[in-house]
């Protein structure tokens, strides 16, 4: 049944580029489309197997970053660097979260949030590979088979396939039985030991798969933006992801999917001064954590068992 | 009848204290044997150190011939050792169905190849699961709440799944740390009656107990632990009138324990 | 390459003070981590704050140090109480996460609002010192400088002496070392939570005081620290107060010794580097967690 409607959803999505011409409205659903799937990426990984990370700004930015290059330094075409981007972001992570993994989750959070930092330093110093602080303007349009995508509209599709894809694959993830034992690790890590599954691989492969996935997002968003500077890792993006997966609900795949859709037209709505928009989202960090902690899929959930628990005692 | 867990001169000690000073004891095939002892005496440091959870100082572990000493916890279970917890461990927020499905998801020979390609190997195997797991339920009882979510049971259901999620996957021996511990009267009457009929269909069991009452009336044979050593082992009825251990556990004379076993109905 | 003597011994000094204000933020942390369990996301804003008032009670006071300080540190103290109370009183022992997000949240709030109604224009703040201060050979430490470490040291000695000697830091330990016999003997987690919180706030308050005429006031200021800080709880193990302290010191030497021979790039990447090959060689932090060992 779900599936149904989010087939339907996804063909009505598809439709936007031939129902308006323009550019505010289609760059908006690229938005839209892409902060989905990096925020699906940190519901794999904090949703599913419980572990909060803010390394996911950092693989956004690599893959940024590394798209961006692999055109404009190493004369690759758009569709590599979205395989780049994926492939180095996930070595990192497995480089990255091997040691990390193994110590405890105060730890974790710290180190992943410290890699966030270096990556964002290192792409303002190492100037010889970034550019620094100018960045790597003029990025080109991405082409296949003599197709340009060159406007918004036209590149609305790559973002529209690039989401779906990922979505697909996540949701398959999510249903799985790797799926279910993210989540058993989640819960309670030392029965699954005990059932004879060890934790470290499945950890290691969420964290790997959901850097990979961030990164490819990344790709895509600076050649929509058409430029990536270290702006582009500016801890904004992070937070966004963060309040869609956390007002969705951690762990809700739809959850999250629709959070994502409905709250990237939201920055748009609340067009104040810069500074204010940011109070609204502390706030909204704030006030969503007190009162409803597993977001709207959770709170949905609470009441559907509640009504179960009556039924069955 | 052959042991299918040996256990020699296990040693752990924690900043100074002997928790463990060279216990062994065997537990045969089959049978149902009892782990008791005083708080103190070392009985959960035991069950820790034999099933990975903690590291042993010294000593050796061997279930069914395979020397298992030292072993991570998951590699243990893998080897057919499976263990409860003394403060349950269940999946709160999974179904029933789904604490029973993972805790024989490790066993099978499907992989998440034959799982995305739905192959014959996978069905085949969810369908063998899920057997097992409805004759587990109809065995605790817990049928109708096959698909609800395990965090609304109470706590001596939640003690009956983990008991039926540990024999999911066919183990050699089930070590149980405590099953009654906390669970009202009633509950521990029913626990009882599974584990005897578990017992009788060939499974092996190593319980931790506290209640003696519970231990006498289910275990083949019982090894008695204090401060760290066996202080003794034999029948339930031997330990029942061992002196030592009615010192120490019971804090009773030999005549004292027989009045009292004389006096129950 | 001839080091001059008084360059490298301006660059020590310099390193200890800074240290000395990295240990401050990260001692705060520690404490709060060792009581709560939590990380405090805000502890910044905590200092900006301090910065802040600092810069607003100058004038007040006519420039006079002592009492702008200390009108700053209580600032600071009271807004540790209120987000105490209104914030984390609620939060229970193992929700982790939940209190990094709220913190964060308020960290956001709150550099946000202090921009919105101060503007991002950086500040400068003067003191009845001026830039006067001692005279070593070529080299002159600013009064601010010494003062602020000064300080620093005072605070340390006090806070030592605190959990050494006195119930409520014996509680604090206590709390820190073992949540659940320290509750089975009637220590009450809210009162030693809150005073905890007071105290971290009142370090940080002292830290940003200390720091405002040395560098430029900003919203921002907080978080460039905040991150070292969060580095440096890590290397010297979590909820370690002698650890922290060390390791700040530690830092702020490294720091100003790589600064003064290399780009200032690396200064920066001092930290994050250490912190990850601590965590490759001792996940646990160089000190063991002490759980506020104070001997």
């Amino acid at each position: 049944m779900k599936l149904a409607v989010a087939l339907v959803a996804a063909l009505a999505f598809a439709a936007l580029p031939l129902l308006t011409n323009s550019n505010y409205i289609m760059g908006i659903g690229v938005s839209a489309l892409i902060f989905t799937v990096a925020a699906a990426a940190l519901n794999l990984i904090y949703g599913y197997t419980g572990l909060l990370s803010f390394a996911q700004l950092g693989f956004w930015g690599i893959g940024g970053y590394a798209s961006a290059l692999t055109v404009v330094t190493f004369g690759g075409t758009f569709w590599w660097g979205l395989v780049w981007a994926a492939v180095i972001n996930a070595a990192v992570a497995l480089v990255v979260g091997y040691p990390t993994l193994r110590t405890n989750r105060h730890a974790f959070v710290i180190v992943t949030l410290t890699f966030a930092l270096l990556v964002t330093m290192i792409a303002r110093d190492w100037v010889d590979l970034t550019r620094g602080a100018l960045g790597i303007p003029n990025l080109p349009p991405p082409v296949a088979f003599g197709y340009e995508f060159g406007t918004t509209g036209r590149f609305y599709w790559i973002a529209w396939a690039f989401s779906v894809a990922m979505l697909a694959f996540l949701y398959a993830l999510c249903t799985s039985r790797i799926g279910r034992t993210l989540v058993a690790i989640k819960q309670n890590e030392p029965l699954v030991r005990a059932q004879g599954i060890s934790p470290m691989p499945y950890k290691l492969a969420s964290f790997a798969l959901s850097a990979a996935i961030t990164g490819a997002a990344g790709g895509v968003y600076s050649f929509h933006l058409g430029i990536i500077d270290p702006l582009f890792l500016d801890f904004y993006f992070m937070q966004t992801f963060l309040i869609i997966v956390i007002i969705g609900g951690a762990g809700s795949f739809w959850g999250v999917v629709v959070s994502g859709i409905a709250l990237s037209a939201l920055p748009e709505v609340l067009r104040f001064s810069a500074d204010f928009r940011m109070i609204i989202y502390g706030l909204i960090l704030v006030v969503v954590m007190f009162v409803m902690p597993s977001g709207v899929a959770g709170w949905l959930r609470e009441r559907r068992l509640t009504r179960l628990r009556e039924q069955l005692r | 009848m052959s042991a299918i867990l040996e256990v020699t001169d296990l040693s752990k000690a924690y900043a100074g204290v002997h928790a463990l000073d060279g216990v062994s004891f065997a537990v045969e095939a089959g049978s149902i044997t009892g782990l008791i002892g005083p708080n103190g005496s070392g009985k959960s440091t035991a069950i820790d150190c034999i099933s990975g959870f903690q590291k042993l100082d010294g000593g050796k572990v061997v279930l069914a011939g395979t020397d298992i000493t030292g072993r991570a916890a998951h590699r243990i279970a893998r080897t057919g050792l499976m263990r409860t917890f003394q403060t349950v461990r269940v999946y709160e927020r999974l179904a029933l169905s789904d604490n029973l499905a993972i805790a024989a998801q490790q066993f099978d020979a499907a992989t998440w190849v034959d799982e995305f390609l739905r192959t014959r190997r996978y069905r085949d195997a969810i369908e063998a699961s899920e057997a097992r797991a409805r004759r587990l339920v109809e065995l605790i009882g817990l049928q109708r709440y096959y698909e609800a979510e395990v965090g609304i049971l109470s706590y001596g259901q939640k003690k009956l799944v983990a008991l039926a999620a540990a024999l999911m996957p066919h183990p050699r021996i089930v070590v149980l740390d405590e099953p009654v511990a906390g669970v009202n009267p009633s509950r521990i009457r029913e626990i009882e009656e599974a584990l005897r009929q578990l017992n009788e269909a060939g499974e092996t069991f190593l319980i931790v107990e506290h209640n003696v009452e519970f231990i006498t009336n289910l275990c083949h044979r019982v090894v008695v632990l204090e401060q760290g050593r066996k202080l003794a082992e034999g029948t339930a009825a031997e330990i029942h009138t061992d002196s030592r251990v009615l010192e120490a556990y019971l804090g009773m004379t030999p005549e004292m324990a027989v009045a009292e076993m004389e006096s129950r109905p | 390459m001839t080091i001059d003597a008084v360059y490298l011994l301006q660059l020590t000094l310099n390193g200890i003070t800074l240290g000395l204000l990295y240990a401050l933020i990260a001692v705060g942390l520690s404490l709060i981590f060792g009581v709560m369990e939590i990380i405090n996301f805000a502890h910044g804003e905590l200092l900006m704050l301090g910065a802040f008032a600092m810069a607003f009670a100058l004038p007040v006071t006519g420039l006079l140090y002592w009492p702008a300080l200390a009108a700053a540190i209580l600032a600071t103290m009271l807004a540790g109480l209120v987000i105490y109370e209104l914030l984390l009183a609620r939060l229970k022992p193992d929700e982790f996460e939940r209190s990094i997000l709220i913190t964060l949240g308020l960290s956001i709030i709150i550099i946000h609002a202090m921009q919105y109604i101060f503007t991002a224009t950086p500040r400068l703040v003067d003191t009845q010192y001026g830039f006067d201060g001692v005279d070593i050979g070529a080299i002159r430490i600013p009064w601010t400088r010494v003062i602020g470490a000064g300080a620093a040291l005072v605070a340390f000695g006090g806070l030592y002496a605190m959990l050494r000697y006195t119930q409520f830091g014996r509680a604090m330990r206590a709390i820190a070392q073992n949540r659940e016999a320290a509750l089975m003997v009637g220590i009450r987690p809210r009162v030693v939570a809150r005073n905890a919180v007071i105290l971290a706030a009142g370090l940080c308050g002292l830290a940003g005081a200390a720091i405002s005429p040395i560098q430029l006031v900003t919203p921002y200021m907080g978080q460039f620290l905040i991150f070292k800080a969060f580095a440096l709880v890590i290397i010297g193990g979590l909820g370690n107060i002698p650890g922290a302290i060390v390791a700040a010191v530690a830092l702020g030497l490294v720091e100003n010794w790589i600064g003064g021979f290399f780009e200032i790039a690396w200064q920066e990447a001092a930290v994050f580097v250490i912190m990850i090959a601590v965590l490759f060689l001792r996940p646990d932090g160089l000190f063991k967690r002490g759980g506020m060992r104070v001997g």
